[in-house]
C-alpha cells in the first residue's frame, strides 16, 4: 500500500467535515456527464447562500464555487473506475474548500502523477497558453485545461492524494481551495 | 444555423455568432459542431467576425478550449478582424477571456 501526495500537502490533511457531504453512488444513478453540472449548481447555490446580501459578491462567490466544483466532478466522472464519487465541501472564513474522492486504475494514476509533476514545476499561466497551443495543433480527446485554468485564472490551491497498491485500483482524493472574492 | 439544447443556444446571423446560456459539454468532440459553425464564418468573405458572448453565463474548461481554438484559427487570417463581445456580469469572462489576447494580440476583446 503506498500513499503519494502532490500539490499543496497541507490541504490534503484539512478537515472539511463542517459543510456538505454528498455521495454519488454508482449503480442506479448511472453517473453520467450531466450530474456534474447538476451537482456543482447545487453546491454553488447552497454554499453561496450566506452571500446574498451583495449581488456582485454573491455572483462572484457563486461562480467560483460552481466553476471549481464542476471541473473537479467532471474529472472524477471522466477518469473514474466504476465506484462511488464522494464529495465534501465547506466554506471556512474566506475560503471555499472542496474534496472529491473516486477510484482510478493504476495506469491512469501513473499518467496523472506525471502530468501533475510537470504542472507543479512550471508557471501555470505560461503552461495554460502552451497547452492551448498544443491542443489547437492536435486532435486530442481531452483539453487538459481544467486544472490549469483553476490554478492560473482562479488562483486555486490543489492537493492530490493517491492511495493503493500498484496494479490495483487507486483511490484518488483531490482537495481544492479557492479564495472567496471580497467584492 | 443553430445548435441548442435545454441549457444553451449557439447561432449565427450574418457576421456574428451568438452564444447563450450555460455550456458544459464533455470535451473537444462534443464541442466540434459548435467549432464548425463558428469557424465557418472565419472561412467566409467577411471583413469582421463577431463572437457575442454577452449571454453566455457559464463555460467549462473544454469550452474555453473551444474559444482558444477559434482564436488561433482567426490568427491565421489576419485579413479578418475577430471581435469578441463579453461582459463583466459573468465572472468567468473577466477571469479567462484575457488569455485569448495572449494567443492573438490582434483580437478585439470588448469586455464591458
Amino acid at each position: 500500500m503506498s500513499r503519494t501526495i502532490l500539490g499543496t500537502t497541507d490541504l490534503a490533511e484539512t478537515s472539511l467535515s463542517s459543510g456538505a457531504c454528498l455521495t454519488l453512488m454508482d449503480g442506479p444513478l448511472e453517473l453520467g456527464w450531466r450530474l456534474s453540472g447538476l451537482t456543482s449548481d447545487f453546491l454553488a447555490e447552497a454554499m453561496a447562500l450566506p452571500f446574498t446580501g451583495s449581488k456582485t459578491r454573491h455572483a462572484n462567490v457563486h461562480h467560483s464555487i460552481e466553476y471549481l466544483s464542476n471541473e473537479l466532478i467532471e474529472n472524477a466522472l471522466k477518469f473514474r473506475q466504476p465506484s462511488d464519487i464522494v464529495i465534501e465541501a465547506c466554506v471556512d472564513a474566506d475560503l471555499f474548500l472542496m474534496r472529491v474522492r473516486n477510484e482510478i486504475d493504476s495506469e491512469t494514476s501513473t499518467r496523472f502523477q506525471n502530468l501533475l509533476t510537470d504542472i507543479l514545476s512550471a508557471d501555470p499561466g505560461e503552461l495554460l497558453i502552451q497547452q492551448i497551443e498544443a491542443n489547437a495543433a492536435s486532435n486530442a480527446s481531452g483539453s487538459g485545461l481544467g486544472i490549469l485554468t483553476l490554478l492560473a485564472d482562479y488562483g486555486a490551491e490543489l492537493a492530490w492524494e493517491f492511495e493503493g497498491a500498484n496494479n490495483q485500483r487507486i483511490q484518488l482524493t483531490t482537495t481544492a481551495s479557492v479564495q472567496i472574492p471580497l467584492a | 444555423m443553430e445548435i441548442r439544447d435545454e441549457n444553451f443556444r449557439v447561432w449565427a446571423e450574418n457576421e456574428c455568432v451568438y452564444f447563450d446560456g450555460v455550456l458544459r459539454l464533455a470535451g473537444p468532440d462534443a464541442y466540434s459542431p459548435i467549432y464548425s459553425l463558428a469557424a465557418s464564418l472565419l472561412h467566409e468573405d467577411h471583413a469582421r467576425v463577431i463572437f457575442d458572448l454577452t449571454g453566455l453565463e457559464f463555460l467549462n474548461s473544454s469550452g474555453i478550449n473551444l474559444l482558444a481554438k477559434l482564436t488561433i484559427e482567426a490568427r491565421k487570417k489576419p485579413e479578418i478582424q475577430l471581435v469578441i463581445k463579453a461582459t463583466t456580469q459573468y465572472p468567468w469572462q473577466s477571469k479567462s477571456l484575457p488569455n485569448l489576447k495572449k494567443l492573438y494580440s490582434g483580437l478585439d476583446l470588448q469586455l464591458a
